[in-house]
């Protein structure tokens, strides 16, 4: 799924390398906590495997495609293709409604749209329900949720058209230590659910224990 | 693009009171922009409809633009005049269809008085070849009968029938209090309305129209620009003179074939009797409106700047604002928005400020006209019609949007630099 190699990046400006010589593979279907105390690089991390930036050196292959062999436009595609976002917080397009922000994926990828089977709309509700928010909230602004709900909007924002890969960054560090676990819980029925790989990114090593395998990421 | 385009719009509603204030000021400067343009046209339009039909002019010899100003606009004074024998000479050339002889001179209350015969009703065009029209009474026929412009009409309230007295030269209203100075006025033989023209937007809507013979008439008693003291010749002993003028000040000629009119003109310049010359208005016209016309060009630029400064603050106000939208980019680019996508949609947004203020300022240039372009039209007889929405306005319109656009191309590149910097991730 994911296939790492040699993986350097240093930030433009900074002295040190953000990572340095990382290597690690992904599996299908695999649910893997990347641990790491702030600044280890873990952001950056993300940023690669989305395709955002590229490696100062090494590799980095998402479902057998080296992502540095795209051109810039075709990463974007690829990863509005095949992978799902949720951040830490202010997730949500403030704008937008709660419908319109889980639907925001089919809008630049035709790929997501039609693997919802037809109706993204359709989805979107389906979706939102399985993690548990009410169906009223679906034409409410974004802004007027609670932060827990704003991040199960992202989730559904994130799994909507079954991306294969879920990359989640620090998803529950604004929540308190119950709701984590509904949340961590919710996903992973989701994540399940649709088939796809879960990297989830947390400073917190108490969740651990949830996923099925654990890297940490050293400070340099 | 279709997708892009609903986002713009949400994204620029969220901001809409900052937004807001920037269309109002793109709206004023296309306000000002398209009102300039409009007067410029239907200015120039008015100006060369007010020499439609007429092949030559002919006059004593001298400037050619002093020619034009005198005989189409009447403004000025002749300081020579031509012989009233090579006028008839000219009118029974077998090139000419018609000819109209023109004296100036007299005034009243500031508006010219024009000497002419009953031709000039009859063959003066206006506009789009459109013949001059009664809108009550008739031309004149006898004597110290006189036919008044529109405006004239309108501005001094005249009517049928009411009697008006002439003053000798121009004299302009606010001279008019000092009697002691100009107090030679023809009150002896005052003129009765006969005729009221109807609305032209030329100078014809300014004038007096009164026969050749009544303006001898009016002078037979005169000398050197006085009455002769003791020399009082009432009104109905005036048919007992010979009312032939002696001297003009221009005759306006159509030909019966345009294509003639060089060989007209030289013919007319090689005049044996006495010095004349014949110009060809067009030609004329166009040279005075480049006179005028550096005035209007540094209006027309005056109103682009403005238009810029407009712009520009747009510019600025979007990207004052992408501070703000650091998240906003971001998630856009997490769920697959390239960064020519985050260009596009800051463009989009741009281009919707521009067309938004264009609209209104167009809205607000067509309302202003509805409620003004009548009282417009009567006072400065200026039609603001003429090019509303013609093939230039809308080149102008559409110059306007593209230079919105390409101005939103800056906050365009600065978003989308800032989107590759922050990646998935702002970092404050």
């Amino acid at each position: 799924m994911i296939r790492i190699r040699d993986l350097c990046f240093t930030w433009p400006g900074s002295q040190t390398p953000c990572l340095s010589q990382l290597a690690f593979d992904v599996s299908r279907g695999e649910r893997l906590f990347l641990h790491g105390e702030s600044g280890a690089g873990k952001s950056t991390l993300l940023n690669l495997i989305g395709g955002v930036m590229l490696p100062e050196r090494g590799e980095i292959d998402v479902l057998g495609q080296s992502l540095s062999q795209l051109s810039a436009r075709a990463r974007d595609r690829f990863r509005g293709d095949h992978a799902g976002f949720i951040f830490q917080q202010f997730n949500l397009i403030p704008y937008l409604s709660v419908l319109d922000n889980v639907l925001l994926p089919c809008r630049f990828s035709t790929e997501r749209a039609r693997r919802t089977g037809g109706s993204p709309t359709a989805e979107a509700r389906r979706l939102l329900a399985a993690l548990d928010m009410d169906p009223q909230l679906a034409h409410h602004p974004a802004t007027s949720l609670s932060v827990g709900q704003q991040q199960r909007v992202s989730a559904a924002r994130a799994l909507i058209g079954r991306p294969e890969l879920i990359l989640a960054d620090e998803p529950t560090s604004a929540l308190d230590p119950q709701r984590q676990a509904v949340f961590i819980e919710l996903l992973m029925s989701e994540v399940a659910a649709s088939g796809g790989t879960l990297v989830f990114v947390s400073h917190d090593q108490r969740l651990a224990h949830l996923f099925d395998r654990c890297i940490e990421l050293l400070a340099p | 693009m279709k997708t892009l385009l609903p986002l713009a719009l949400a994204s620029a509603w969220n901001r809409r009171l900052s937004l807001a204030l920037t269309v109002f000021s793109i709206t004023l400067a296309v306000t000002l922009l398209i009102a300039v343009t409009r007067v410029r046209d239907a200015a120039q339009t008015g100006f060369a409809q007010a020499v439609a039909g007429v092949d030559l002019v002919v006059g004593p010899r001298g400037s050619p633009m002093q020619l034009l100003l005198h005989a189409v606009f009447h403004l000025g004074d002749a300081t020579h005049t031509m012989r009233w024998q090579s006028y008839r000479t000219l009118a029974t050339d077998p090139q000419v269809a018609w000819s109209i002889p023109l004296a100036l001179g007299d005034s009243h209350r500031g508006f010219p008085v024009l000497g002419t015969t009953p031709e000039y009703f009859r063959h003066l065009r206006y506009g789009q070849q459109h013949p001059l029209g009664f809108s009550s009474g008739q031309p004149f026929s006898g004597l110290f009968e006189a036919v008044v412009g529109a405006e004239i009409a309108a501005r001094l309230g005249y009517r049928l029938g009411e009697l008006i007295t002439l003053h000798h030269g121009t004299v302009h209203l606010d001279e008019l209090q000092d009697k002691h100075r100009y107090g030679a006025e023809h009150t002896d033989k005052p003129f009765r309305i006969v005729g009221i023209l109807s609305p032209t937007a030329t100078p014809v809507d300014r004038t007096i129209h009164v026969s050749l013979a009544s303006l001898e008439a009016i002078h037979l008693n005169w000398q050197g620009g006085l009455p002769l003291p003791g020399l009082d010749i009432p009104p109905q002993l005036a048919t007992k003179f010979d009312l032939t003028p002696k001297t003009l000040d221009a005759v306006l000629i159509g030909l019966h074939q345009r294509t003639d009119v060089l060989r007209a003109q030289r013919q007319i310049a090689n005049f044996t009797g006495e010095p004349l010359m014949a110009i060809l208005p067009s030609l004329i016209m166009d040279e005075l409106w480049q006179l005028v016309g550096s005035v209007e060009r540094s209006l027309h630029g005056l109103a682009w700047l403005v238009v810029g400064v407009g712009l520009a603050g747009m510019a600025a106000v979007i990207i004052a604002g992408l501070g703000e939208r650091r998240r906003e980019l971001a998630i856009l680019r997490s769920v697959g928005a390239g960064p020519w996508h985050i260009v596009a949609l800051v463009m989009l947004e741009g281009g919707t400020l521009t067309a938004a203020g264009l609209l209104t300022g167009l809205g607000f240039v067509e309302g202003a006209g509805y409620l003004f372009a009548p009282w417009v039209n009567a006072r400065l007889s200026l039609d603001l019609a003429t090019n509303a929405f013609s093939a230039d306005e809308l080149r102008l319109i559409a110059g306007i949007l593209a230079t919105g656009l390409l101005t939103s191309l800056l906050p365009g590149w600065r978003a989308s630099r800032m989107s590759l910097a922050d990646g998935l991730i702002p970092r404050l």
